[in-house]
């Protein structure tokens, strides 16, 4: 079962060495017991372009599909058996980033 | 039998439909076919073949009919003990902290209480198909993030009690001091729910104090509610309460309760503290017997595991009756910023500025609370007294 841990944030690349390293160090710890599956952190809303080719031609729009004071900042995919287990990891996660995170269940 | 066909196929809509219809098999044919000598193993011999064909319905890959085939060849029939372990894992999965309060309150009357969605909406104030959306989207949440059907690991366990502790308090409470302008001021069936439950989760952890303080909380208080509604609809303050109509087998028992958390040495938390102050009031035959000294202390002894506002009125209160409604209004006076919303504040002020002969701001007072009081008896009870005022 796979979950997305996504992190709330309202400034981009705005992370201190010290939580750098904490992540780095909670990073290690899921591949190590083999909940990692990837993670990153994503540069700001507005770096990124909305695509729509509904209409057969590939129509871009700058800037983010949805305009918020808090955004996706980055993210984990992790695997884990259950919720409960996947919540654990998350508050770590939310503890070594010193951010708030959503966990959210794939399909 | 839901909690263990839940179990078994680890979905709640199968477990729910498929004992509906093995009961509805069983109206049908028992009458003329006569009731089968184990009927509580026929019951749930039927509705695990109903599960499976649901799973075979939904799923006609070859994969799945096998997993459903060895889910149900590969697993004995459970001794009798086992449903219990499975009800208080259901318990622990309708209770669990990613649910909305409220959904948790819900779901535990549906899926362990067994009340029906009407039910629920009734007891909640809110529409059929809006509590019917809410328990559909919590399960669905259950299913889709795998929300485990277990009991938590030990190192979990206090925490999640403590969960589910406050889910059946809340339920209680809403039976206790029915919300809403049409409700009945004691919701009887809510407050017998929450404590057949709760006696439940006594007999699954015997051992743990704060499971038996709730309970003892919740017989000592339910054991008062035939005196708590006058015949003419009022809320009955305890001071005038008729403590002959208190129900004395409920009383023998929550005492029982509580002498036995006292006997434990162990350091009680809030329940247990909040029971060993009702079994100070309902070991008084009258008001003028009440030790308010040891009441005192117990809620001195409250404060300091739960700090809250609301518990330093309470303190207060009992204050009153020690030293005086003067010393009793000086402490409640500062607590107006937390409680300023909060009906029983006001009444609890207008009460000790109406003893201090203060009418004028008692009557204010009365006002506000009755503004924000929700209880129809208790509307009733503060409208008479403020009306009572010169």
């Amino acid at each position: 079962m796979q979950y997305l841990v996504s992190v709330i944030d309202d400034k981009t690349n705005s992370a201190t060495p010290g939580e750098l390293d904490a992540t780095d160090a909670f990073n290690e710890g899921l591949v190590a017991e083999g909940h990692w599956i990837f993670a990153g952190g994503l540069s700001a809303p507005a770096t990124a372009t909305v695509i729509d080719s509904r209409g057969g031609e590939a129509v871009l729009t700058d800037g983010p599909f949805l305009e918020s004071k808090e955004y996706l900042g980055g993210f984990w995919i992790l695997e884990a058996p259950d919720l409960d287990v996947a919540l654990k990891l998350a508050a770590a996660g939310s503890k070594a980033c010193n951010r708030r995170v959503e966990v959210r269940p794939f399909l | 039998m839901v909690a263990s066909l839940t179990k078994r196929f680890g979905d709640l809509d199968i477990a729910e439909e498929s004992a509906a219809e093995a009961f509805a098999i069983a109206i049908e044919r028992w009458p003329a076919d006569g009731v089968p000598p184990n009927p509580g193993a026929w019951l749930t011999t039927t509705a695990n073949r109903k599960a499976i064909d649901r799973i075979r319905r939904e799923y006609k890959r070859d994969d799945k009919q096998k997993e459903a085939q060895m889910l149900y060849d590969d697993d004995p029939p459970e001794p009798l003990g086992a449903i219990d372990d499975e009800r208080l894992r259901l318990i622990f999965t309708c209770c669990h902290p990613a649910l909305a309060m409220e959904t948790r309150m819900a779901l535990t009357l549906r899926m362990v209480g067994g009340l029906t969605v009407p039910e629920i909406a009734h007891a909640f104030l809110v529409q059929e198909t809006t509590m019917g959306q809410r328990i559909t989207r919590a399960k669905a949440k259950i299913k889709a993030a795998r929300i485990p059907y277990r009991v938590p690991s030990a190192e979990d366990l206090p925490a999640r009690v403590t969960g589910v502790l406050a889910v059946l308090f809340l339920v209680f409470n809403e039976g206790y001091l029915a919300t809403g302008p049409d409700t009945d001021p004691v919701r009887h069936d809510l407050t017998a729910e929450a404590i057949r439950l709760t006696r439940l989760i006594r007999i699954l952890l015997p051992h743990d104090g704060e499971v038996a303080g709730l309970l003892a909380l919740m017989l000592l208080t339910e054991a008062r509610h035939t005196a708590r509604v006058s015949a003419s609809g009022e809320l009955v303050p305890l001071a005038e309460q008729d403590r002959g109509a208190w129900d004395p087998a409920l009383i023998a028992e929550g005492h029982r309760l509580v002498r036995e958390r006292l006997a434990s040495g162990v350091a009680p938390g809030r329940y247990q503290i909040l029971a060993a102050i009702n079994a100070v009031h309902t070991s008084a035959p009258d008001v003028r017997d009440t030790d308010w000294s040891q009441v005192v202390a117990l809620y001195d002894q409250l404060v300091r595991v739960d700090p809250s506002p609301i518990v330093a009125m309470n303190r207060a209160i009992a204050v009153a009756e020690l030293d005086g409604p003067e010393v009793a209004l000086a402490a409640i006076d500062r607590l107006d910023g937390p409680l300023a919303g909060y009906h029983a504040y006001h009444a609890t002020r207008a009460d000790l500025l109406r003893r201090l002969g203060r009418s004028r701001q008692s009557r204010a007072a009365y006002d506000r609370a009755i503004e924000l009081a929700g209880n129809t008896a208790e509307t009733a009870y503060l409208t008479r007294r403020r009306d009572q005022l010169a």
